[in-house]
C-alpha cells in the first residue's frame, strides 16, 4: 500500500506543477504573441517569458523523482 | 566586448561649420549629442546658443529643399533606367537644373498623363472588343428590325441574371428579350432587345438595379456589329502604336537625363542632411562647438583630418567623461572571430549600458557548455555538426544562417563531448551495439550525481555573477554597492556550505558557525538594504536550484532516445524498426536542439545576467553617408 502511496505522491508532485505552468505558458504565450506583432524586437524577452514557469514543473520532476528515488 | 568611446569636442569658425559638419558625415564616426552641452555649459554661459542660421544660409537651404522636392517628383515620374548614377558635380550647374528641372518636370507630366490616358482607353478597348465579339454570335439570333433598341450590359452572376430577366419582363410587360454569354475573360454579359419607345424605361430601370450598360464612342456606337469590331480593333492597333511612341520618348527623356538628376537628389539629400545637422551646433559670436561621441581609437585620426583640413581652425578636443554622462555614452559592441557570431544570441536583449558588460563573450563561453551538458549525446552531436557545417559554408559570413551555424557547431562539439563523458549514442543504442559506457555519469540511472552536479554549475555561475556585479559597481565607483553584493556573495557560499554539511556530515564542514556565519552577514544586509536583503537571497538560492534544469531536461531527452529505440526493437520488423526509431530520435532531436537552447537562454538572461547586467543603453548611431 505504502508504494502507491509513494507513487501517487510523486504522479501528484510532476501533474500539479505541469498543469500550473501549462496554464501560466498559455497566458504568457498568447499575451506574448500578441506583443511581438507589435513590437518584434522583443523577441528575446518573450522567450524568457515563456520559459519561466516551466522552472514549476522542472522542479516538480525532480521533487518526483526524489521522492521514488530516496 | 563594448568599444570605448571618447566624448569629444569640436569647435572651430562659424564659418567651417557645414564643412566641418560635411566632413565629419563622410567619416561616419561621429555621434553628436548636444544635450552634453545642455547639461554641462548652457546654465553658467549666456554667451552660448543654440545654431540660428543666418538670412543667407536660410535662403540656400530654402531653395535646396525646393529644388530636392522637384526633382524627387521629376524622378517620380522617369521610368527606371540601368543607367547607374552620373559622376557629374551638380553644385557648379545648380542654377541650370534649377531651370531645367521646371521645364523637364512639366514635359515628363504631360507625357505621363498623355500615356496614362492612352493605357486607359486601351484597356477600354480591349473590354469593349472581348464584349462584342462575344455578343456577335446573339445577334445573329436577332431580327432585323429597324426598331429594335439593343442594350449591352454586364452581370455580376447567375442569380442577378435571372433575378433581371424576371423585372425587365415586368416593366416591359414582356416586350424584351434578354440573351447571356461568357466573354473569354471569364465574365457574364448580356444583350438585351427591346422597342425604341420603350428603351428609355428600361434604361432606368438597369440604372435602378446598378447594371453596368455598355457604352462606346459616339462614331462607333452607329455602326452595324461587324464594322464596329473592326472599328474597334483598328483603333486598338491605333493606340497601341501611339503608347508605345510615348514610352519611347519617356524612356529616351530618362535615359538622357534621370542618372544626372540621381546624383542631384543624392547631391541635395546630403546638403539638407548638413543643415539639419547644424541643429546639433551650438554657438558663440564667432565660434560654433559641437559636442558628441566617438570610437576613442579613432579620436586620434579625426583630430589629424581636421587639422589637414581647416589647417588648425577647427580644433578637437577629448574631454573627460564624467559619472553622469555614464547613462547617455552610446554603445557599440564589436566581438573578435569566435564570439561575433554569439552577438546573434545577446541583441535578443536590449543593449547594456556602457558601463556595463557586454553579454556575448559571456553567451560564448557558457552557452555552448549548457547547451552540450543538456544534450549530450554522440549520435545527435555528428547530426547537429553537420548541419551546421552546411549552414557555415552554405551561406555568407556575417548572416544570421552563417551565424547559427558557427553557434550551433560550437554547441555540437560540446554535444559530442559530454555524449562521450555520459557514454550515450542515440540514447542506449552506443551501449547495446557498439559497447559504449559512461565515462563520468549514466544519465539514466545517475539522478542524484546528475542533480548534485547541475547545482553545482548554478553555484558557480550564480557566483561568478555575483563577483562581474561587484566589479561593475566598482567601476561605477560604487564602493558600497560593491562590498554589499560581496557579502552576498559570502552569505550564499556560506548557505551552501551549510547545506552541504547538512546533507553530507563531513567531519571539517561544522553547519552551526557556517549558520551563524549567515545570520551576521544578513544582519549587516538588512541593516544596509532593508528587508530586502533576506528576499534577494532567498532568489539567490532559488536560481541557483533553477540550474536543476540542466539535469532534468537532460534525463528527459535521454528517456525519450531510450523509448525510440525500445520502441524500434518491439516492432519485429527491421525496417518497420529503423522508421519508428528514426522518427522518434527526429522528434527528440527538434526537442533536443530548441530545449536547451531556450533553457540554456534563459539561465543566462534570467539567473545569471540578472546579478550583473545593466540594460537600457543606447545604440551608436555615427552619422554616415547613406550609400547613393
Amino acid at each position: 500500500m505504502e508504494e502507491v502511496w509513494i507513487a501517487f505522491a510523486a504522479a501528484l508532485a510532476i501533474g500539479l506543477p505541469a498543469i500550473a505552468t501549462a496554464w501560466a505558458q498559455s497566458r504568457i504565450g498568447a499575451a506574448g504573441a500578441g506583443t511581438l506583432a507589435e513590437k518584434p524586437e522583443l523577441t528575446g524577452v518573450i522567450i524568457i517569458l515563456v520559459a519561466i514557469p516551466e522552472t514549476m514543473v522542472i522542479l516538480g520532476f525532480v521533487v518526483a523523482a526524489m521522492i521514488l528515488l530516496m | 566586448m563594448i568599444i570605448r568611446m571618447a566624448k569629444v569636442e569640436i569647435v572651430g569658425p562659424k564659418q567651417d561649420l557645414l564643412t566641418t559638419l560635411e566632413l565629419l558625415h563622410n567619416r561616419g564616426i561621429f555621434q553628436p549629442d548636444p544635450q552634453l552641452l545642455e547639461r554641462v555649459e548652457l546654465a553658467d554661459d549666456d554667451r552660448l546658443q543654440a545654431l540660428v542660421l543666418d538670412e543667407h544660409d536660410l535662403r540656400e537651404r530654402s531653395f535646396f529643399q525646393d529644388l530636392y522636392e522637384r526633382v524627387a517628383a521629376l524622378l517620380k515620374l522617369l521610368p527606371e533606367t540601368t543607367d547607374s548614377i552620373s559622376p557629374l558635380q551638380p553644385l557648379p550647374v545648380m542654377d541650370l537644373l534649377d531651370e531645367l528641372v521646371d521645364q523637364h518636370l512639366a514635359s515628363a507630366s504631360e507625357q505621363t498623363r498623355i500615356l496614362a490616358d492612352g493605357h486607359k482607353e486601351m484597356e477600354d478597348l480591349q473590354h469593349d472588343l472581348i464584349f462584342w465579339q462575344a455578343l456577335e454570335p446573339l445577334l445573329a439570333d436577332l431580327p432585323r428590325d429597324s426598331n429594335l433598341e439593343l442594350l449591352g450590359i454586364t452581370i455580376r452572376d447567375s442569380q442577378q441574371l435571372q433575378a433581371l430577366e424576371e423585372l425587365l419582363q415586368k416593366r416591359t410587360q414582356g416586350r424584351c428579350h434578354i440573351s447571356s454569354t461568357t466573354t473569354t475573360d471569364g465574365s457574364l454579359i448580356g444583350l438585351i432587345a427591346t422597342d425604341r419607345e420603350i428603351a428609355g424605361s428600361l434604361h432606368q430601370a438597369l440604372t435602378d438595379e446598378r447594371v453596368p450598360e455598355m457604352s462606346l464612342p459616339e462614331e462607333l456606337a452607329n455602326l452595324p456589329l461587324a464594322q464596329r469590331i473592326a472599328a474597334l480593333h483598328e483603333r486598338l492597333q491605333s493606340q497601341t502604336a501611339n503608347c508605345r511612341k510615348n514610352e519611347t520618348q519617356l524612356l529616351e527623356f530618362s535615359r538622357r537625363w534621370r542618372p544626372t538628376y540621381r546624383r542631384a537628389l543624392s547631391w541635395l539629400e546630403e546638403r539638407l542632411t548638413l543643415y539639419r545637422a547644424t541643429a546639433t551646433a551650438y554657438t558663440t559670436r564667432l565660434c560654433f562647438i559641437i559636442q558628441g561621441w566617438m570610437e576613442r581609437a579613432e579620436v586620434l585620426r579625426l583630430h589629424t583630418d581636421l587639422n589637414r583640413a581647416f589647417d588648425g581652425r577647427v580644433v578637437l578636443e577629448q574631454q573627460a567623461i564624467l559619472e553622469e554622462d555614464l547613462d547617455q555614452v552610446p554603445v557599440m559592441l564589436r566581438n573578435p572571430g569566435y564570439f561575433a557570431p554569439f552577438e546573434i544570441l545577446s541583441r535578443l536583449l536590449p543593449l547594456p549600458k556602457y558601463s556595463s558588460y557586454d553579454p556575448t563573450p559571456l553567451i560564448g563561453l557558457f552557452f555552448p557548455v549548457f547547451f552540450g551538458m543538456i544534450l549530450g549525446d554522440i549520435g545527435y552531436g555528428v547530426i547537429l555538426l553537420v548541419i551546421s557545417i552546411f549552414l557555415a559554408k552554405h551561406f555568407p559570413p556575417q548572416r544570421l544562417p552563417s551565424d547559427i551555424g558557427k553557434v550551433l557547431g560550437v554547441a555540437a562539439l560540446y554535444t559530442l563531448l559530454f555524449g562521450f563523458l555520459y557514454g550515450e549514442f542515440f540514447g542506449d543504442l552506443g551501449e547495446v551495439w557498439l559497447g559504449l559506457h559512461p565515462l563520468w555519469f549514466d544519465r539514466s540511472k545517475d539522478i542524484l550525481p546528475m542533480t548534485i552536479f547541475a547545482l553545482t554549475v548554478g553555484i558557480v555561475h550564480i557566483l561568478l555573477g555575483i563577483t562581474l556585479g561587484a566589479l561593475s559597481d566598482l567601476r561605477r565607483h560604487q564602493p558600497r554597492q560593491a562590498l554589499l553584493k560581496l557579502a552576498m556573495l559570502l552569505a550564499v557560499l556560506l548557505l551552501v556550505l551549510a547545506m552541504i554539511g547538512w546533507f553530507y556530515p563531513q567531519s571539517w564542514l561544522n553547519t552551526g558557525p557556517l549558520l551563524i556565519g549567515v545570520g551576521i552577514l544578513m544582519t549587516v544586509l538588512i541593516a544596509a538594504e532593508g528587508l530586502l536583503a533576506p528576499l534577494e537571497l532567498l532568489k539567490t538560492m532559488g536560481n541557483i536550484i533553477s540550474y536543476i534544469r540542466i539535469m532534468a531536461i537532460g534525463f528527459s531527452s535521454v528517456l525519450l532516445a531510450v523509448v525510440a529505440n525500445k520502441l524500434g526493437g518491439m516492432s519485429g520488423d527491421i525496417m518497420v524498426g529503423i522508421l519508428v526509431a528514426g522518427l522518434l530520435h527526429a522528434f527528440n532531436l527538434l526537442l533536443g536542439v530548441f530545449a536547451p537552447t531556450v533553457h540554456s537562454l534563459r539561465l543566462h538572461y534570467v539567473e545569471f545576467f540578472s546579478k550583473f547586467l545593466d540594460l537600457g543603453g543606447r545604440r551608436f548611431e555615427p552619422w554616415h553617408k547613406r550609400p547613393s
